[in-house]
């Protein structure tokens, strides 16, 4: 056996006499640690010396690396602002931008869908022309093209000879727009599916300012919204419903949200409270509330002062709730619209919130309806406040600033173009109002009669099929542009529309370059009037950059740098400039005295059994028909009915089961404009007294995703507009609705499937196509 | 002075004078690396041990075969062997399509090598990793920094556009001549070694040479 050792334990005299302090211990270990680091991070991982060869053959499977690229969305007039994920060249995925002050990273569908805008087969790939004779197009080059265009413009003679037809425009091409049919004596007409020109008017009347605010719907407490489909369509959604998730969700107190709405729209669906006014009431409801408050003493008495014009709730008399005729119009009782009143000036619910669109304005007294729901917002005080209306300051740039207060981001009215002076040459671009606006504005005539029409298209819709000349546009995927967005973040916000790719097709051009290089050669002398002397055939890019250039001057806000060069690409990163410290200056108008008269609410149509009041409402995804072209939207499901690819009119259950009327059966919709076929569809949720149908078919020419699909129910409504703005009234008409006696399977989402056994025990169920 | 004195100093003067030779000499040799390939000394810019010998001279080159004795290989009919010619992008088929030129994977190899060649026992290692399902690891011959992004696609496409003077005046080429123009004739290596430096300064040379974009995001993005 060996000895047993003791073992030897160092003492700390042992340990001091060996040089080892506390101090010294540290710095050796320290000094050891940061050796370690340092000598490994100069060697390269083994991994990176190494490649593989996979053991299969991946066919279809292409090494690339992604570049995201930021740029606006030009799917509907919100711009949002995107960011496209680019791999070797080709664009393959849209998200939200989440820098860009309006959407903050969120978007939808819509956007989603511009790439396939951009791939798309039907694309018009060269300049056609119409020779009068033959009637067919021919593909021409584009110097030909541009001969044929400045020849035709060169003729112009006279005053309003020239019209300019767009979508609604902001930023830098709204300028160049204006600038270019000036020089030409001509007009600009901006075209939108339902027209914005009620709302804008009635933020003017209300709040003395000509340009729609933002309304601040994450800090509100309490929202009422009257008929506008603000998650799905209105305005401008995205940045509404990214808002409406902070307003419930938020970490505060849960916002209440009432809607107001003739029709159950995605937006009443989500709602705490869906009120089912009269079509053409709301104005009357808001009146009858403005009544109680005021009468209670609930709101501001200044305020109420000043809408009554100093005579008190008195003259609000006939809007009395328990009025009979109140109840008649509304089809609301006096105690509720009562509790509404109280509760949106409830000191509790305060910031509260109303705004009013869609159907609300679309009657012969609109004007009347949203005056009466914007002024509510003057008795609570939320004006200019969270969680209120909140007015966006004008464009730094003084020439941009100068064009927003001419205001030609707004649309014209129905009574605009169906009181059109003829034109000689008529230049449109994006647009298709031949399919938009209803055959009474006769557009297709004026088509006709004018002597040279040119098309800015990317696609052959009914517009461009008219015309004699049409240009193949790039897509905005492929183009410059910028955007000062309305309603905006409340802050001076400039986004940047950049190319993400080169474009797909070789044959098509740039709308903004085209007018430079025609002005340029008509000796229009835009280039001296845009700023551009001393550029050589300067394009689109050259007018952004120098509106770029005076915000580097200012040397303010998100992007901040040394160099012009160094801001620019800065823009181009973050997708815009934006100034948060910048925000509105503006007086905003204290309101002025409501007009107290009884509207005079106009429908026109049939009366009797089987007649309804038509609310027509813009599509979720195909909008007003612009987006009918993109597969992916029209397979997208409309969020109350789950239908695709198809236009349906929605009927009330109770009524349907008393007329025998089934989901698919096709109905006939007739008006005095016009008759419609299309399958019907059966919810619970349509008032009794309204039909429903979405916007956007019945397309005859606009590539093959869109032709043959639905109806266009423009073909029904009945001319008449708004008494002092002039928009079409299109919920103003009735309706009757009858039975075909024909059926279709209707192509939808809900109640196709058919329940199927899991697992022993489980059964998941799932309604039969019959039942619902 | 005392011998012994001198000879102290001459013995630290050497040195001195062996200490500089030998400084001057990693400075020269670092100074040669920084700038373009090492020398080859001490394992350095010599090529790298394969886990597979693929011959590139076999598969791409046109060459009359040797063994490794230097005799020229004949076939079973007694005549004498060539390379094949493969174009290069017969096996590194995204070398025109994307930003990497990608090593074949193992099946690529395999529809020759199921029949040719089974008896040659590096062909024998290649069927064994199919049998075995396992990727072939092969050590890395180029390599740029991570800061850099390179794309073959770009370059091959600008070199290959048919009737496309290039700015130097040349005609446009094959693919195979353009990957030699930054690999060498890899197809006369037996085992590919790197020949170009490849460095920043190398790819600013050529890009002026061409009038290529030199701006800093060209490729560094």
């Amino acid at each position: 056996m060996l000895p047993r050792t003791v073992p030897h334990v160092t003492t700390k005299d042992e340990y001091l006499a060996m040089g080892i302090t506390r101090r010294n211990f540290l710095r050796w270990s320290g000094a050891s640690a940061v050796g370690a680091v340092v000598f490994n991070g100069c060697l390269i991982p083994e991994e990176e010396l190494q490649m593989e060869s996979p053991v299969d053959l991946p066919e279809d499977l292409v090494k690339g690396i992604d570049n995201w690229y930021a740029t606006i969305c030009r799917q509907d007039p919100e711009g949002c602002g995107i960011i496209v994920r680019v791999v070797e060249g080709r664009a393959k995925k849209v998200e939200g931008n989440p820098d860009f002050p309006i959407n903050r990273g969120k978007h939808n569908a819509r956007s989603e869908a511009g790439l396939q805008a951009l791939y798309h087969p039907d694309r018009i790939t060269a300049p056609l022309f119409r020779d009068d004779s033959s009637g067919e197009f021919q593909a021409i080059s584009w110097a030909d093209a541009r001969a044929k265009l400045e020849t035709s413009l060169g003729q112009l003679q006279g005053r309003n000879k020239f019209l300019l037809v767009t979508q609604p425009l902001r930023g830098h091409m709204a300028l160049l727009a204006s600038e270019f049919t000036s020089a030409l004596g001509g007009r600009h007409m901006a075209f939108q599916g339902f027209d914005d020109v009620t709302l804008r008017r009635a933020v003017q009347d209300v709040f003395g300012q000509g340009r729609i605010p933002d309304f601040d719907i994450e800090n509100s407490r309490y929202l009422m919204s009257f008929g506008a489909d603000f998650l799905s369509t209105w305005v401008s959604p995205v940045r509404y419903a990214r808002g409406y998730g902070e307003f419930r969700q938020g970490g505060h107190s849960r916002g209440v949200h009432v809607q107001v709405d003739s029709r159950f729209s995605m937006t009443a669906a989500n709602a705490d409270e869906w009120v089912p006014v009269r079509p053409g009431g709301e104005g009357i409801l808001a009146m009858s509330m403005i009544y109680v408050i005021i009468k209670e003493g609930l709101g501001h008495t200044e305020a109420g002062e000043l809408l009554t014009a100093g005579k008190g709730y008195q003259s609000l008399e006939s809007f009395k709730p328990d009025d009979a005729d109140v109840f008649e119009a509304t089809g609301i009782s006096a105690e509720r619209i009562t509790d509404l009143a109280r509760a949106f000036a409830d000191p509790d619910n305060q910031p509260s919130l109303a705004i009013g669109g869609g159907s609300a304005g679309a009657h012969t007294s609109g004007l009347f309806n949203m005056s009466a729901i914007y002024s509510l917002n003057l008795l609570v005080g939320n004006v200019g406040k969270d969680g209120g209306v909140i007015f966006t300051p004008l464009s730094p740039l003084e020439d941009l600033a100068k064009q927003e207060v001419m205001d030609t981001g707004s649309s014209a009215s129905f009574r605009d173009w169906r009181d059109l002076e003829q034109p000689d040459v008529l230049m449109i671009r994006g647009v298709n109002p031949v399919h938009g606006l209803p055959s009474a504005a006769n557009f297709a005539g004026v088509i006709e009669k004018a002597g040279f029409v040119v098309a800015f298209s990317s696609f052959m819709d009914e517009t461009a099929t008219m015309a004699n000349l049409i240009l193949p546009e790039h897509v905005y995927l492929e183009d410059w542009g910028d955007d000062a967005p309305e309603p905006g973040p409340r802050y001076q916000t400039m986004g940047i529309q950049q190319p993400v790719v080169r474009p797909f097709h070789a044959g098509t051009g740039s709308f903004g370059d085209e007018l430079l290089s025609i002005g340029d050669h008509l000796g229009l002398g835009l280039n001296s009037k845009l700023g551009l002397e001393g550029i050589v055939n300067p394009t689109y890019q050259d007018l952004l950059k120098k509106g770029a250039e005076k915000l580097w001057r200012e040397d303010r806000g998100s992007v901040k740098a040394v160099t012009f060069d160094g801001f620019w690409n800065g823009m181009l990163q973050r997708g815009g400039w934006w100034d948060t410290e910048a925000t509105s200056k503006a007086v905003i108008g204290e309101g002025t005295a409501l007009d107290v008269d009884w509207p005079n609410i106009t429908v026109e149509g049939p009366t009797g059994d089987d007649t309804y009041n038509l609310i027509p409402f813009l599509s979720n995804s195909v909008g007003d028909g612009n987006l009918a072209h993109l597969p992916w939207l029209q397979a997208a499901p409309d969020p109350v009915t789950s239908v695709v690819w198809h236009t349906w009119v929605e009927i009330n259950s109770k009524i349907a089961e008393d007329k025998g009327i089934e989901v698919g059966d096709i109905m006939k919709i007739t008006s005095p404009s016009g008759t419609v076929e299309v399958p019907a569809y059966v919810h619970p949720a349509v008032p009794p007294w309204t039909v429903s149908m979405p916007l956007g078919q019945g397309h005859t020419s606009f590539g093959r995703y869109a032709e043959g699909v639905g109806v266009n129910i423009l073909s029904v409504l009945v001319p008449l507009t708004e008494k002092y703005t002039g928009a079409l009234a299109w919920a103003a008409t009735r309706v009757s609705v009858t039975k075909t006696g024909r059926h279709i399977d209707v192509p939808r989402f809900e109640g196709n499937v058919p329940a199927i056994e899991a697992d022993p025990g489980r059964v998941i169920k799932i309604a039969s196509p019959d039942h619902h | 002075m005392p011998i012994k004195r001198i000879a102290v100093l001459m013995f630290v003067a050497g040195g001195i004078g062996l200490g500089g030779v030998l400084t001057l000499l990693l400075v020269l040799f670092v100074a040669r690396a920084w700038w373009t390939i090492p020398f080859e000394v001490m394992g350095f810019g010599v090529p790298p041990e394969q886990p597979i010998a693929f011959p590139h001279t076999v598969h791409s080159g046109t060459a009359v075969l040797v063994d490794l004795d230097g005799n020229e290989r004949v076939d079973v009919n007694g005549d004498t062997m060539h390379g094949l010619g493969l174009d290069c992008t017969f096996c590194h088929r995204n070398v025109d399509k994307g930003a990497t030129a990608s090593i074949p994977p193992v099946e690529q190899c395999m529809f020759c090598h199921k029949i040719v060649g089974t008896d040659l026992p590096e062909v024998m290692k290649l069927v064994a990793a199919w049998d075995n399902k396992e990727a072939v690891l092969w050590e890395r011959v180029h390599r740029l920094p991570d800061t850099v992004r390179f794309v073959h696609e770009a370059h091959v496409r600008f070199f290959t556009q048919s009737g496309n003077l290039l700015p130097s005046g040349e005609q446009a080429m094959i693919a195979a001549n353009v990957c030699a123009t930054c690999h060498g004739e890899i197809a006369q290596m037996v085992e590919v070694n790197q020949v170009r430096s490849l460095k920043m300064g190398d790819c600013v040379d050529c890009h002026r040479d061409y009038n290529a974009p030199t701006d800093c995001t060209t490729c560094h993005y």
